[in-house]
């Protein structure tokens, strides 16, 4: 099992390669940290004060989440998850997969596991981004010092993993559609639909029972002025509460599907 | 364990029904022998391709049994696969991957030699393709590339579901050659799906005829061909059909009228002479004495439109 499993994964892995999905994650991890860059090469001027900042790390973070735990992150895994499971519809190909000698929960856990690690490549990307995105600007132009503040590696690493788990439930949503229909709207709009009802209920005291919100609410728990509602719960359990019963459904969902290719 | 001399596949009573209740396949019993090439024949809509995903566990099985190598597919699924190599309907192939990486992906689930990744591209005609993905394949290239890919384990038994679709005529008489070299040389089971005898009477041994969900037919075609032999006839065109009749019975045959001539079935050349000469002897004009031999296809229609 562990070894099929192995075997599932590389080929599972390989499929990826030059997808549209594995493109999104490159062009995802890079986007944000490549607009603070031209933005901040635009306003040059402002870049000694900036830098100068004492929390300069801290600053240049939550400057890089922004557009990405509200927006990026959500809509990059609604189509990630979902181009990938898509690949076998989009290729006539779950036939081929299901008369491989693979059990069906080999086959199910490994291309999950594949999105999963996929998002982990996203988070890395996104990283080294952030890091490079502060590290341009100080290069490029005189008289830009180096941040005087070290980096909080450990703070860093905390939000990463948080962040990380706020999506699961994401993932596991949109994996779960995605297997179920052939149609790719489906679980590419039902995304949509979900993370639009995640923005309007952030406001809502029960807004925390929508597992899009999580990633959004992770980010906005740390501004000092916020419209959003505080959660009752611990929304980083709940995620992962959310992750393990919807990919329970899923699997039953996808073991006990009557046509398979 | 492996039975060695149990059929490569089995069907028992085989049935399926589709959500509105009706029945699509009505007790299939397959019999696929070891080492045979079986052609699975019946027109479009007869139920093939069902049974094929059926037995392939593409499909759930609603009833009956369904055995490979005399070990029950549902509890040996992953056992049964790794010796059976598959092309169901269209191919199936990531449009954006190359040929290699095609079959790159597969090697590294079925872990066979990396080896035989060019060996089977060179099998079907596919070693050039280089990095053209198989997006830009033409219809023929693809399903020989799901030819390579159904190949690349070594399989025991091949399952294919209309292969030749969409190759030219020189493609189909390459894949004919392919599939029978493979036989021949490897002892591969093939079972082969087909609307059109005549694409596949010159490959099988054997012969599973299916219509409207139902076998009509299943043997070796040695067996078909006696069923052809049987089905041929004489006619005779006289001006008196009892007087015929008659002298016919005489003959220990058996004469029944049809559309006014009356049909017996295939006798000798010396034989209809004889007839001839006792039937104008006993004032029996004849106008027509013809022999009508039934091809295969007549045989293949005939099984098929009762």
């Amino acid at each position: 099992m562990t070894l099929s499993f192995i075997h599932s994964f590389q080929s599972e892995w390989l499929k990826k390669k030059r997808s549209l999905a594995s493109l999104l994650v490159i062009i995802g991890g890079f986007f944000t940290p490549t607009i603070i860059v031209v933005a901040r090469l635009i306003h040059y001027d402002s870049l000694p004060a900036i830098y100068a900042n004492p929390a300069f790390w801290n600053k240049h973070w939550r400057t890089s989440w922004e557009s990405v735990a509200i927006f990026l992150l959500p809509i990059g895994v609604i189509m990630a998850t979902s181009l990938i499971t898509q690949l076998e519809y989009k290729n006539n190909a779950w036939k081929q997969v299901h008369t491989t000698p693979l059990s069906l929960t080999t086959i199910f856990f490994s291309k999950l596991a594949v999105i999963v690690v996929m998002m982990l490549q996203f988070f890395v990307l996104f990283n080294v981004g952030i890091y490079l995105s502060a590290i341009i600007p100080y290069l490029l132009i005189p008289g830009v010092q180096y941040p005087t503040d070290p980096i909080p590696y450990l703070s860093f690493i905390t939000q990463n993993g948080l962040f990380f788990i706020d999506c699961l439930p994401i993932i596991a949503l949109q994996y779960l559609l995605s297997l179920k229909y052939k149609n790719f709207l489906v679980p590419m709009g039902a995304g949509f639909l979900l993370w639009i009802m995640a923005l309007g209920a952030l406001v809502w005291k029960y807004g925390y029972t929508i597992p899009y919100t999580y990633v959004i609410y992770n980010y906005l728990a740390d501004e000092p002025v916020s419209k959003a509602a505080k959660p009752e719960m611990d929304i980083h359990l709940l995620a992962i509460a959310y992750f393990i019963a919807i990919t329970i459904v899923s699997y039953i969902l996808y073991i006990t599907k009557k046509e398979k290719g | 364990m492996i039975d060695t001399n149990a059929f490569s596949l089995e069907t028992n009573n085989l049935t399926h029904h589709f959500s509105k209740g009706e029945k699509v396949l009505d007790s299939i019993n397959l019999k696929v022998s070891q080492g045979s090439i079986y052609g699975f024949l019946g027109p479009n809509g007869a139920g093939k391709t069902t049974t094929l995903r059926l037995v392939l566990g593409l499909l759930t099985k609603q009833q009956g049994a369904i055995s490979f190598f005399g070990l029950p597919f549902q509890e040996n699924r992953v056992s049964i696969l790794k010796r059976v190599g598959s092309l169901i309907e269209s191919p199936s192939i990531y449009g954006h991957l190359t040929a290699t990486e095609n079959l790159s992906l597969l090697q590294k689930i079925y872990q066979c030699p990396k080896e035989r990744i060019q060996q089977v591209l060179t099998l079907v005609g596919l070693q050039l393709t280089g990095n053209k993905k198989a997006s830009q394949f033409s219809l023929g290239m693809k399903q020989r590339l799901s030819i390579a890919i159904a190949l690349l384990h070594n399989p025991s038994l091949l399952i294919l579901d209309e292969p030749t679709n969409g190759l030219d005529p020189n493609g189909m008489v390459e894949v004919r050659e392919l599939l029978k070299k493979l036989n021949r040389e490897q002892g591969i089971t093939i079972i082969i799906s087909s609307h059109l005898l005549a694409e596949i009477e010159r490959l099988v041994s054997h012969v599973g005829i299916i219509n409207k969900g139902k076998l009509v037919f299943q043997g070796t075609l040695e067996e078909l061909n006696e069923k052809q032999h049987q089905s041929s006839c004489v006619v005779f065109d006289t001006n008196n059909e009892s007087k015929t009749l008659e002298i016919i019975r005489e003959h220990q045959l058996k004469g029944v009228i049809r559309n006014g001539k009356i049909v017996v079935p295939l006798i000798s050349k010396d034989h209809m002479a004889k007839l001839n000469v006792q039937l104008v002897q006993s004032g029996v004009s004849v106008y027509e004495m013809s022999v009508i031999k039934n091809d295969l296809e007549t045989i293949f229609m005939e099984l098929i439109n009762n």
